[in-house]
């Protein structure tokens, strides 16, 4: 197991090695915003363009990036957004905005989501199974910018619930920032609890019609020992890799909902550092992302092994 | 499943026990919004806070006076006042009366962070430091001395005096810091004794070889031929072509992005791969005659429109600047807070003033703590947060977080507050009241416009921008203010023949049943120029904006000492009466002539679409082989478009709809419309300018102060949209003028006219005539400017549509104390802005709304 996590974390590297090489070179090979013609600023521009080595070959840049990258863990500093700052120290203050957001919206999905899918299965075929079904498939249908707006009119301006935007400061766990915080989690976690329901409706589904759940309850047990006992657990194994999964979803989601709610966080910072052609930031975003992404899929390997001792990563037989 | 449900029953513990606790975090990023804020102002009374909730999509991240880049940016100096420039603009009123203007007609300026207007010394500097340059026959406008503010601080107390000026400007100018703001005092009308040599003391760069009104410095012919085989200058700077290297000529391209775009379709590409072996690292290759006869061969061909004789748009030459100490710069200390400035070039009046309501002051040891410098790039987090904001003006920056929001509070240490000069007298009650009754400024990030307009509608904004979709119900509401703003938007259409053809050439083409080289045609073009009500497409598709009828917007300013706008001359109205054909005798005035210009007349676009039809037919550009008086082919015009939108949707429609009555009964009915291009981003300018697309609505903005700098834009080919538009050093003008005053009549190409206009002196006959300012009188000048106007108007390459502006909602909490916009002032902003409610006040009130506002 040790050995198989290893590699896969070298795999990992390689590839996010890879993709960053792409990514970089791609991004450089962008056009550079056209300075306009007689602009007296336009010397100073090309000089800093001059110093931070925008003229040499795309493989000399990238091999002063790696070096920095590895050496001091530099990132370059912004050139548009946050023109001169350092890109890592903007990136961190933002990163805690976007992975509070999201805890939160994962926290708030999880018994909610597996919870209408237990009761889904074991109201299948019933209406409640059709009408949770149902409103699933439609809430998965749905982008969560839309549910951003609707909560934003409704709960926001009509009945002045919460406020419009998430509230201002670091102070992550205060109860006004938490409240303020609810707009934003439930945009981002409709879609989410529809997918954990749907997911833990057809593995529970599946799983209550086993040979093993008959057996449990000749054994003796009731439907809800036999249920949260054996059926769930068997469960897991496909629900608890696919929070994994929802997680980075969300953040996905979260590049949007960022804006709408204010929140500054890295999913805005993306988004603005493209707009803005702010390459150094959008290089260090695009790593994020991806790294995340990876990481993720690792720990969703990995967490088979743990859940379900039975299943061996790795193993040659 | 135990430990499961142990684990989440923990998890929710924990969640539950930090939301109970109270620590904000940091204190300093946390309070800001709304009338929350009120309670952080230590000190202050909330029961009389007057906080100004603003909306931002982007929230400014470096308000480094020296290094900022962006209006975004600007916030902080602009809105919050940060950093107060050493005059600045007031109403006029009886405590500032400016002679033969009402009270609020237009405005004055006073010293602010200087003590006293500056008193010109340029026969004393000429006299004692002759280093500066300052020429012999100059007596007036080339040195100033300037007393400054004893009472001016930073917030924390610290003195300002000349020492911070001084070290401030080395600091803008220093070289190695290469501050985006420091050609700021250099190449403008603002132009400090050796600040451009200081600000390049040392370094190399490549100077293109146009001047500031892209005339050509020199030609090929006033090169000289170096002993090595290189040309050079006649100052002795090495020349080159600027091969891969963007150049002004090229709208800051190079021709190598060019050759790659278009390749064998406009250039000679034979000798290209020969010539891009020789472009150096900096993408230029030295001029030789050999190099030149290479770069002449690819790039002087017909279809690119360029001869080996001008070939020196292409020429570049490289400066180096020696190093020169701070001494040399025209600025110095004459007493702990006295000043003096010395110009390179005349500066004066209105103008000096103008030029001086900036600053670039800093504090000097916060500023030197938060530079630094890694492989020889210099870095600054001054003004990047709040630690690092002081402040010299009306409000501190008390909370700051990037993309989310800002916080300004009254600084109590602005000499302002208590200096007694920093009020006004009231046009209504007549009653003097403080100027900045704003207590606080709470500015936070809205990227939806949906979400503004609720937070605005439920009391937490002041101000809200409309959308399209508000004007039918918000546009007569009493809240409801216009701004102008500086751009007028024109109907471009192709006027590229040779393009056209070519385009027609192409297999695809069918030229049975399309055409394109008739909307060349002027018959074509002025119908076009009446085809439609103007207000109706302002209305229509974009109702912030208004119906435009001349090149030259309602927003400038012809006589900065009066505010007298451009518009509102008689030159300017006559001249829209006359391109409009409006007979002034029958009406009252001027002014209802003018106002009777509505620039649609359908039948007479019916008949220039008739008139058109002949002449393409003559011109053999179209068919009528059945002889039913239709013609064979249909137009289609190709919008050329960034990106599509709803406004381009609405825009096309219309113009479609409008086509198609105009059209309707003419040859051309059914015939000619417009389709949307590919969403060509950025290089939508390109494909116009290229005749590749064929039509859209695009502007110019110039200086608002100066209306008379706009000229150029219409006449240099550089500036041109198209290849085929009136070539301005061709077409000929002729005025009579007060010359020496004698009145003459002079004959000038349109270049030449709007070079003499803006102060290049131009021979003619060989006498040479400048029709600058400072000398020619302003009736002079705004009869040459309408003359140009009218001239440019009668093309049609420019067919005027719509002005821009936009309009907002003012909240019930607040008031402008003037309602008529004014060019340079607006309505006041923060300075002026009075309210009807205190924060506490205001929540009571917006609470008996409903929460929710009726405007």
């Amino acid at each position: 197991m040790l050995k198989y996590t290893l590699q896969r974390i070298l795999y990992m590297l390689l590839v996010l090695f890879i993709i960053t090489l792409m990514c970089f070179v791609l991004i450089r090979m962008l056009p550079q915003t056209v300075l306009p013609a007689g602009d007296p600023h336009t010397a100073i521009v090309e000089a800093r363009r001059e110093a931070l080595g925008y003229n040499k070959p795309y493989l000399v840049q990238f091999g002063i990036f790696m070096k920095n990258v590895l050496t001091k863990f530099d990132w370059g500093v912004s050139e548009v957004l946050y023109f001169g700052q350092d890109v890592l120290t903007v990136f961190l203050d933002k990163l805690p905005a976007t992975v509070i957001v999201n805890l939160y919206s994962i926290i708030f999905t999880i018994p909610i989501g597996i919870g209408l899918g237990v009761f889904a299965a074991l109201k299948k075929n019933t209406w409640i199974d059709y009408l949770i079904s149902t409103l699933t498939m439609v809430v998965i249908s749905v982008p969560s910018f839309v549910y951003a707006f609707v909560i934003q009119y409704v709960f926001c301006y009509k009945l002045q619930w919460f406020p419009f935007l998430m509230k201002s400061g670091t102070d992550w766990f205060s109860p006004s920032m938490i409240w303020s915080m609810i707009p934003a989690v439930m945009s981002l976690g409709f879609g989410v609890i529809a997918g954990f329901t749907r997911t833990t409706r057809a593995e529970l589904t599946e799983v209550l019609t086993s040979e093993f759940m008959l057996l449990a309850r000749t054994k003796g047990l009731t439907k809800a020992q036999a249920t949260i006992r054996h059926a769930l657990r068997n469960c897991f194994v496909v629900i608890v890799p696919s929070i994994f999964g929802e997680f980075v979803g969300i953040l996905g989601g979260s590049l949007i909902i960022e804006r709408i709610f204010s929140i500054p966080g890295v999913g805005s910072l993306t988004i603005n550092a493209i707009n803005g052609q702010d390459y150094p930031m959008f290089m260090l975003t695009t790593v994020f992302y991806t790294a995340v992404g990876l990481a993720a899929g690792l720990v969703v390997d990995i967490s088979y092994g743990f859940i379900d001792p039975r299943i061996r990563m790795g193993s040659k037989k | 499943m135990k430990k499961f449900l142990a684990l989440l029953l923990a998890l929710t513990m924990v969640l539950s026990l930090c939301a109970c606790t109270t620590t904000g975090g940091d204190e300093t990023d946390g309070s800001t919004s709304g009338t929350e804020s009120t309670e952080s102002t230590g000190g202050t009374d909330t029961s009389v806070s007057y906080t100004y909730t603003d909306s931002v999509s982007t929230l400014a991240s470096n308000w480094n006076i020296h290094t900022y880049q962006t209006s975004d940016d600007a916030y902080p100096i602009d809105t919050a006042g940060i950093v107060m420039g050493l005059y600045t603009f007031v109403f006029n009123d009886e405590l500032h009366p400016v002679d033969g203007l009402e009270p609020y007609e237009g405005y004055a300026i006073i010293p602010e962070m200087a003590a006293e207007m500056p008193v010109d010394i340029t026969e004393q500097v000429k006299e004692e430091h002759p280093e500066y340059g300052i020429p012999e026959s100059a007596t007036e406008g080339y040195a100033y001395s300037i007393a400054l503010n004893p009472n001016a601080t930073w917030d924390d107390g610290t003195p300002i005096n000349a020492d911070t000026y001084v070290e401030s400007m080395e600091r803008l100018l220093r070289a190695e810091l290469l501050n985006y703001r420091a050609t700021d005092y250099y190449s403008g009308s603002l132009s400090i004794a050796g600040a451009e040599e200081y600000a390049n003391s040392g370094l190399s760069t490549y100077k293109d070889n146009d001047d500031a009104d892209a005339n050509p410095t020199y030609t090929l012919e006033d090169l000289v031929l170096g002993a090595d085989g290189q040309y050079t200058d006649p100052d002795g700077n090495l020349a080159y072509l600027a091969v891969n290297y963007a150049v002004n000529w090229l709208g800051g391209y190079s021709i190598t992005d060019y050759v790659d775009a278009y390749g064998d379709a406009y250039f000679d590409t034979t000798n290209w791969e020969a010539l891009t072996a020789l472009v150096d690292d900096d993408g230029v290759v030295p001029l030789t005659d050999d190099n030149l006869a290479l770069f002449s061969s690819v790039v002087a061909t017909e279809a690119w429109a360029e001869t080996a004789d001008t070939m020196y748009n292409y020429v570049v030459y490289a400066v180096s600047y020696a190093e020169v100490s701070f001494d040399t710069v025209g600025i110095y200390k004459t007493d702990e807070y006295e000043i003096v400035l010395v110009l390179d070039k005349a500066l004066t009046g209105f103008n000096l003033y103008y030029a001086l309501t900036g600053n670039w002051i800093v504090k000097i040891d916060l500023y030197d703590e938060c530079l630094s410098e890694t492989d020889g790039v210099w870095t600054s987090t001054y003004c990047t947060s709040v630690e690092t904001t002081p402040s010299c003006g009306p409000y501190v920056m008390t909370s700051y977080q990037a993309d989310k929001a800002m916080h300004f509070a009254k600084n109590e240490n602005w000499y302002g507050y208590t200096d007694g000069l920093h009020v006004y007298v009231d046009p209504v009650d007549g009653q003097t009241y403080d100027m900045y009754m704003t207590t606080e400024i709470d500015c936070q990030v809205v990227s939806e416009a949906a979400t503004r307009k609720m937070m605005f509608l439920s009391g937490e904004l002041m101000t809200y921008g409309l959308q399209s979709d508000d004007f039918d119900e918000y546009r007569n509401s009493e809240y409801c203010y216009a701004s102008p703003a500086d751009t007028i938007f024109f109907l471009i259409v192709n006027g590229d023949l040779d393009m056209l053809q070519a385009r027609e050439a192409a297999a695809d083409f069918d030229q049975t049943t399309s055409d394109l080289e008739t909307i060349t045609l002027l018959n074509f073009r002025k119908a076009l120029a009446l085809f439609i009500d103007k207000d109706n497409l302002a209305s229509t598709v974009s109702p912030a904006r208004s119906a435009a009828y001349g090149i030259v917007g309602n927003t400038y300013i012809c006589d900065p000492d009066t505010g007298l706008t451009y518009r509102e001359t008689d030159q300017a109205k006559q001249v829209l009466c006359d391109f409009y054909s409006v007979d002034v005798s029958e009406y009252a005035s001027l002014d209802d002539a003018v106002n009777s210009i509505t620039g649609y007349d359908l039948e007479k676009a019916k008949e220039y679409f008739a008139l058109a039809f002949q002449d393409a037919l003559d011109a053999g550009y179209i068919t009528d082989t059945d002889g039913d008086g239709i013609c064979d082919q249909s137009i289609t015009l190709e919008y050329s478009m960034s990106s599509d939108s709803d406004f381009m949707t609405q825009t096309i429609d219309y113009l479609n709809e409008k086509l198609a009555e105009a059209t309707s009964g003419t040859p051309f009915e059914g015939k000619v419309s417009i389709t949307k291009s590919a969403p060509y981003g950025n290089d939508w300018s390109t494909k116009i300018k290229n005749g590749e697309s064929d039509c859209v609505l695009a502007g110019w903005t110039g200086s608002r102060m100066n209306p008379y700098g706009l000229t150029d834009l219409y006449v240099n080919p550089s500036y041109a949209y198209d290849g085929g538009w009136f070539d301005a050093t061709t077409v000929t003008l002729t005025l009579t003028v007060p010359v020496d005053g004698v009145d003459t009549t002079l004959t000038m190409t349109m270049w030449e006219w709007s070079d003499a206009l803006n102060g290049t002196t131009v021979t003619v006959d060989g006498v040479e005539y400048n029709f600058g300012s400072g000398i020619a009188d302003m009736d002079t000048r705004l009869t040459i400017l309408a003359a140009i106007e009218g001239a440019v108007l009668q093309t049609y390459d420019y067919l005027p549509m719509m002005q821009d502006s936009s309009r907002f909602l003012l909240s019930q909490k607040a008031f402008y104390v003037v309602e008529e916009y004014n060019g340079v002032m607006g309505r006041g902003g923060i300075q002026y802005m009075r309210y009807n409610y205190n924060d506490t006040e205001w929540t009571e009130y917006v609470a008996s709304q409903g929460g929710t506002l009726q405007y």
